[in-house]
């Protein structure tokens, strides 16, 4: 045995290993726990106060306990800027602030005005705040939100950035995450565009409700119909009675600056040409079918799109040939004789040149919002650049060189070519 | 005895091939020539595989004959001593811009508030350890982990395919940029030289010397996928993203919500950063006992760490001169060692294949 242990030691690499065990063991017995010295924030507020900033940090406080229930509080700090407020909301909090697990970061509108990422930098770059946080902006305070949302967590289980994310997959052409914002930003267009949630007054929202009672009362039985959905939490307690409201609206953003505010049909618009998009209902009116006249809503299920690019007598032209399978899942008109028969599968020619029109106007509508704000976030210029690089660069050095290049939405001629068919 | 054969040797290549490219150089890259830097590194690459033949024919040409002699007796010891400062220089420099680059990446990932002096004390005794125990141990410690270490960079590589990619635009760059990014990057390249230094220790059988271009071409093509891979994954953002293995894995969106999935891009670099540190401390004590053959590798591998710390903390543990050091004047010593040496190796044969027709003939 004795020689054993002789021989043990006399292995270098032996000697080296206590070394480093004498070394590296007091520190790691006599260190404290690293959720002492650091507070886990699971989402991250940011305000504008006049001339502060408000950082608020949904944190997460792991301890001891038997019901598995995270527990969890909103602290804040303000300072004259970003770094400073992060400093005294880690003086509130009693420790430093670790924002690797910054699953959501919100911003306040009044923040979009000027360039955000003036604001967001310093997190990104020296608080190491991770590019794949999902970033959204909200009409109130972000510290509002963050209340608001810790109620959805203790209530439903909903957390913030589960949100937004079915409008991430389906709604926006990019996910909305700062690395996406970003990729937007730094692009030559310099154009993003990111989520918008509100919050709303239990207040305000039980007045509302009462007026479309009283509205419905007098409509004698005609259906209203909200606009939009609405992922809404009202919380029974409530965080100072105020619920998140989901619309699925976004923010246009220019140069960091929001230059648009978009509704869900604009957002249906822009993503026309964007395969992923499906499920959007489209609602034709005034079809004539068995003698009557009625308002019908189709689901697109599938979509199918080729996208070509030319250029003609220097004039750039963006074909997109789009096959969309659609479904007709709801009749609303007098139609109380009416049995849902198979021939509503069909899709005749009527109902499609009519879905075609609709969407085309969906299009149009978003483009000119595009347009007038020279926001590119459908990458048009990409695609051109990709595809017919020469005539673009020759085109763009025409406009003004690369800085003019979001401008070259304008010129674009869409042509659209669409096949509906039942799914 | 003390022999290492080609498998082994390869594994060597291709854990030199991996150095100073698969975390900050594509951001790097990137500012200067887009994604044109992909072109940038298969030119390097190219230009360092000219290397492979010219040393397989001067190890059959000087079988069991170490490079310090056969420099010695072609060109006299004064300037065999100044190519071995060169070398050692070379190497030196190597091993701390990859210990750096490593430090600032696990500085960012787990340990924000250690010093310094916790890495060195985990790094250094190992890698010396490596070293005295000479290149048989460490290439076999090597070759030991080699599958887990390749398996981990095409798990992080096959990772990235899960998120959102798209074709990097090629062709944006002018030929100024391209040769200047040529000329600021060639310090991270040069892998091959490490085998002239080692080549009395490789045992290379007949017919054997193919395994060496498989091993090279492999690592190569790992690091082009990579490099293809983080491009298009961030496009215009890449140079915000300074740890490219890793930045693969973490960033998105969908593996948020799974977890640490970047422990593998960790344990990955962790073991590629020890191994690279091994084979370039290796190569910078070789140097020394050439240089100074009254010293033993003891005192090499003393010289080394008091050099590597002082070297670290007072002047170039800022990482940002480090960093720049690479970009801008350690190029110089990069073009000498890489391109002009092998260049007077092929002379040195040259003049040696002639002198052996001249004496056949004269017999």
């Amino acid at each position: 045995m004795k020689r054993k242990i002789k021989v043990i030691f006399k292995m270098p690499m032996m000697i080296i290993l206590i070394i480093i065990l004498l070394f590296f063991t007091p520190f790691a017995i006599y260190s404290p726990g690293e959720n002492r010295n650091r507070g886990v924030v699971t989402a991250l507020g940011i305000d504008r106060l006049g001339s502060e900033y408000e950082i608020s940090l949904l944190t997460f406080i792991p301890t001891a306990n038997q019901s598995y229930q995270e527990k969890s509080s909103v602290i804040s700090g303000k300072g004259a800027s970003v770094a400073e407020a992060v400093y005294n909301a880690q003086i509130a909090m009693g420790r430093a602030v670790g924002l690797a697990h910054a699953k959501t970061t919100v911003v306040n509108e009044d923040l979009l005005n000027e360039d955000v990422t003036s604001t967001i930098d310093y997190l990104s770059r020296v608080a190491s705040l991770p590019e794949n946080t999902v970033f959204i902006c909200t009409n109130k305070s972000a510290k509002e939100m963050l209340e608001s949302s810790h109620d959805l967590v203790n209530n439903l289980g909903l957390k913030l950035e589960q949100i937004v994310g079915y409008n991430a997959s389906n709604l926006y052409v990019t996910d909305t995450s700062l690395e996406a914002f970003y990729k937007g930003y730094y692009s030559p267009t310099k154009s993003s565009l990111i989520g918008y949630l509100t919050i709303e007054d239990d207040a305000n929202k039980s007045e509302e409700n009462s007026e479309i009672s009283q509205a419905q009362n007098t409509s004698e039985g005609q259906s209203e119909g909200t606009q939009g959905s609405s992922n809404s939490s009202s919380g029974s307690s409530g965080a100072q009675g105020k619920h998140i409201v989901n619309q699925g609206e976004a923010v246009l953003l220019k140069e960091g600056k929001k230059v648009a505010h978009l509704d869900v049909d604009q957002l249906n618009g822009i993503n026309l040409l964007n395969p992923k998009s499906v499920n959007q209902i489209v609602t034709i009116d005034d079809v004539e079918k068995n003698g009557q006249t009625l308002s019908m809503q189709y689901k697109i299920k599938t979509k199918k799109t080729l996208i070509t690019t030319k250029f003609e007598n220097n004039v750039p032209i963006f074909v997109a040939h789009l096959i969309l399978g659609v479904e007709l899942v709801e009749i609303n008109g007098t139609h109380e004789n009416l049995k849902v028969n198979t021939e509503f599968s069909e899709v005749s020619k009527e109902i499609a040149d009519k879905i075609e029109a609709k969407i085309k106007e969906q299009f149009t509508a978003s483009l000119k919002v595009l347009r007038e704000c020279d926001t590119d976030v459908i990458g048009l210029a990409r695609t051109f650049f990709f595809n017919n690089r020469k005539e673009f660069m020759k085109f763009v050095e025409e406009l003004g060189g690369k800085e003019e290049v979001d401008k070259f939405i304008d010129y674009v001629v869409f042509k659209l070519n669409t096949v509906i068919q039942p799914d | 005895m003390n022999k290492i054969n080609v498998r082994q040797t390869g594994v060597i290549i291709v854990m030199c091939i991996f150095a100073n490219k698969i975390l900050l150089m594509p951001s790097l890259m990137y500012e200067q020539t887009s994604a044109d830097s992909i072109f940038v590194l298969i030119t390097l690459f190219l230009l360092d595989l000219a290397m492979l033949p010219i040393f397989i024919w001067l190890k059959n040409s000087y079988p069991d004959k170490k490079f310090y002699d056969i420099l010695k007796d072609k060109l006299g010891v004064v300037i065999t001593k100044i190519i071995y400062l060169a070398l050692l220089c070379f190497f030196f420099f190597k091993c701390l811009l990859v210990f750096s680059i490593t430090y600032v990446y696990f500085k960012q990932q787990i340990y924000h508030n250690e010093f310094i002096f916790m890495a060195l004390i985990a790094f250094l005794p190992v890698i010396n350890h490596a070293v005295l125990c000479g290149v048989r141990t460490f290439a076999r410690t090597i070759q030991l982990f080699f599958g887990i270490v390749i398996a981990g960079f095409i798990i992080c590589l096959i990772i990235s395919l899960f998120t959102p990619i798209a074709a990097p635009y090629f062709f944006v760059s002018n030929a100024s940029q391209f040769f200047s990014s040529l000329y600021n990057h060639v310090f991270s390249f040069g892998d091959f030289i490490i085998l002239f230094l080692i080549m009395d220790r490789i045992e290379i059988k007949k017919g054997q010397a193919k395994h060496l271009y498989f091993y090279s071409l492999f690592a190569m093509f790992l690091v082009v996928t990579l490099f293809y891979l983080f491009y298009a994954k961030y496009q215009i953002t890449a140079f915000m993203h300074n740890n490219a293995l890793a930045d693969l894995l973490v960033f998105s969106v969908q593996f948020n919500a799974i977890g640490r999935l970047d422990i593998i891009a960790m344990l990955t670099i962790m073991f590629i950063t020890l191994f690279q540190m091994e084979i370039f401390n290796y190569a910078f004590c070789d140097c020394f006992v050439n240089i100074f053959p009254l010293l033993n590798k003891n005192y090499s591998v003393v010289v080394f760490d008091v050099l590597f710390c002082i070297l670290y903390y007072v002047f170039i543990g800022r990482y940002e001169t480090m960093v720049t050091s690479t970009l801008f004047w350690l190029p110089y010593l990069a073009i000498v060692i890489n391109y002009i040496l092998p260049l007077v190796m092929v002379l040195i044969l040259i003049i040696r294949r002639r002198g052996e027709k001249k004496n056949k003939s004269n017999l």
